[in-house]
């Protein structure tokens, strides 16, 4: 398998909110270690449902790894999830 | 034997103007991943359900398929053919998001369109206001690319095959993958037969083609050429034979509406030295996850199927095959029951399971149509289980369930039914 780590890392974002097909960009983020990550690329966006909760999952990269950062709607929280490195 | 052949019969070819769309999303998981993932695009990504080099590819990317890595291949083989190849674990929420996109833009064309999978659907625009048949559908279906393109990702690519019917759009959409759009008509209908195997066509594998090689018919041209009643006495045995005659040439028998007729779930189990009681588990697991989708289709059951595929003895490598069933005079719907017969006919299972297989059939509307001697008690467990649905659809599936299931959550994950759009 390729090498992903699970995380479940509360993080600070900053994201831009706009309109047309992608309302909500985020642009960079700072880890719990304080090391901040930008974003170069958004490579999905989808929605899913934890129970009736809403949490958008965004697949991004910093250009040297894939990080998922996942935004929840209710609490408003962002985490990062997962990042790995196609070896 | 002297079948009379349907008087509808058409012996020429369809020569309206084509107006069936088949989109299909090839290597979609890999795409979707690709797409998401964006280290991983125009590398070999294999799309895999666990994270274990036993298991089988469900889908392989371009790149990985140019390398000779086919789906059904062990990750572990196939890293033979191709030492770069990257397994990645399928990720079903995004697929399903995919989808429902997907669904969006075709919906914007017409108000017939049908999803054949997860991954293909159909645009039927027979139908459609003049406005949209004027345009051509060429240009709608180069429209449709760079939708895919502009509201998922730029590096979702889509086949697209238009024709006169359902089957010869999925023949045009197959033709030059990836990304390609093919109109086939009957102007170039023999063109592209001739360029085909009789394996290349939808529906015809290796026991349709031997049928049809044992009357003479080698290729897909020959097949088209064939007599109706040829087909219909001698290879096919009966109406199928007559509807090939149809679909061949361009006239349409595929479009038929499908209903829910088996809800059902197999598992290959995680790991092939389980104690009984732990395969049991897992089969309850089974039968709590078929419950609950058979009741979001609002229906009960009055037939279970248990099934299993055991490994035969040291060195012989053919599977044995193990099933029982049983019909209910009353209709159930409780997890609890179809447990509790599932168990019951599960423990005559041989030794040496390799995966387990439980399906509830003869479906009818979960509500009552009569009263029941036993009203009081099955409204009781009705009120329970509807509790239960409701919890774990606020809070997420398999939050209440049997503690026997404690611990099953992790291997017995819900992966992207193929073939099936009715959960998604």
């Amino acid at each position: 398998m390729d090498s992903e780590i699970f995380l479940n890392e509360r993080i600070d974002v900053l994201a831009k909110f706009g309109t047309g097909l992608n309302p909500c960009v985020p642009i960079k983020f700072r880890r719990a270690n304080g090391r901040e990550v930008a974003i170069t690329d958004i490579g999905l966006r989808h929605p899913t449902m934890q129970g009736k909760r809403a949490v958008h999952v965004f697949d991004v990269t910093d250009g040297s790894s894939d990080y998922r950062i996942e935004l929840d709607c209710e609490r408003l929280t962002w985490m990062l999830t997962r990042m790995g490195d196609a070896i | 034997m002297n079948h009379e052949v349907g008087c509808a019969m058409r012996e020429d070819y369809n020569k309206d103007v084509p107006l069936i769309m088949h989109i299909d999303l090839n290597s979609c998981f890999a795409t979707v991943e690709q797409q998401a993932r964006v280290m991983l695009r125009n590398k070999p990504v294999a799309v895999v359900n666990r994270r274990t080099d036993q298991t089988m590819i469900v889908t392989a990317s371009y790149e990985a398929k140019a390398a000779g890595v086919k789906l059904g291949t062990k990750l572990k083989d196939a890293r033979k053919l191709c030492p770069g190849l990257i397994g990645v674990e399928s990720d079903p929420a995004k697929y399903r998001y995919v989808y429902h996109k997907l669904l969006d833009i075709m919906n914007d064309y017409s108000a017939h369109v049908t999803m054949k999978s997860i991954d293909e659907g159909v645009i039927d625009f027979t139908q459609a206001p003049q406005a949209i048949v004027d345009r051509g559908l060429e240009s709608i279906g180069i429209e449709i690319k760079q939708r895919l393109r502009d509201e998922i990702g730029i590096a979702m690519r889509c086949n697209v095959g238009i024709a006169t019917n359902r089957f010869l759009a999925k023949m045009a959409a197959s033709l030059h993958k990836p990304d390609g759009l093919d109109i086939i008509t009957h102007e170039n209908l023999r063109e592209v037969f001739g360029t085909l195997t009789l394996q290349d066509l939808t529906g015809i594998a290796e026991r349709n083609a031997h049928r049809l090689e044992s009357v003479g018919i080698m290729t897909p041209l020959q097949f088209l050429d064939a007599d109706a009643r040829v087909l219909h006495d001698m290879v096919f045995g009966g109406i199928v034979g007559e509807q090939w005659h149809q679909r061949l040439r361009g006239w349409e028998v595929d479009d038929v509406a499908t209903t829910v007729k088996r809800v059902g779930r197999q598992y290959v189990l995680d790991d092939f030295n389980l104690s009984f009681d732990e395969i049991l588990q897992r089969l309850h697991h089974l039968c709590e996850s078929v419950g609950g989708r058979m009741r979001k289709q609002g229906l009960s059951a009055r037939g279970i199927y248990v099934g299993t595929r055991t490994f035969g003895m040291k060195g012989d490598k053919r599977r044995n095959y193990w099933h029982a069933s049983y019909v209910s005079m009353s209709p159930f719907f409780s997890d609890k029951t179809i447990y509790s017969l599932a168990r019951h006919l599960f423990v005559q299972a041989p030794p040496n399971i390799r995966d387990i297989n439980v399906h509830v059939y003869l479906l009818q509307d979960h509500e009552p149509s009569q009263a029941s001697l036993f009203a009081d008690q099955i409204a009781r467990e009705r009120s329970v289980v509807d509790a239960i649905d409701e919890l774990n659809d606020r809070y997420g599936e398999h939050t209440i369930h049997s503690a026997d299931t404690l611990r099953t959550s992790p291997f017995v994950k819900t992966k992207i039914p193929f073939g099936s759009t009715r959960y998604l």
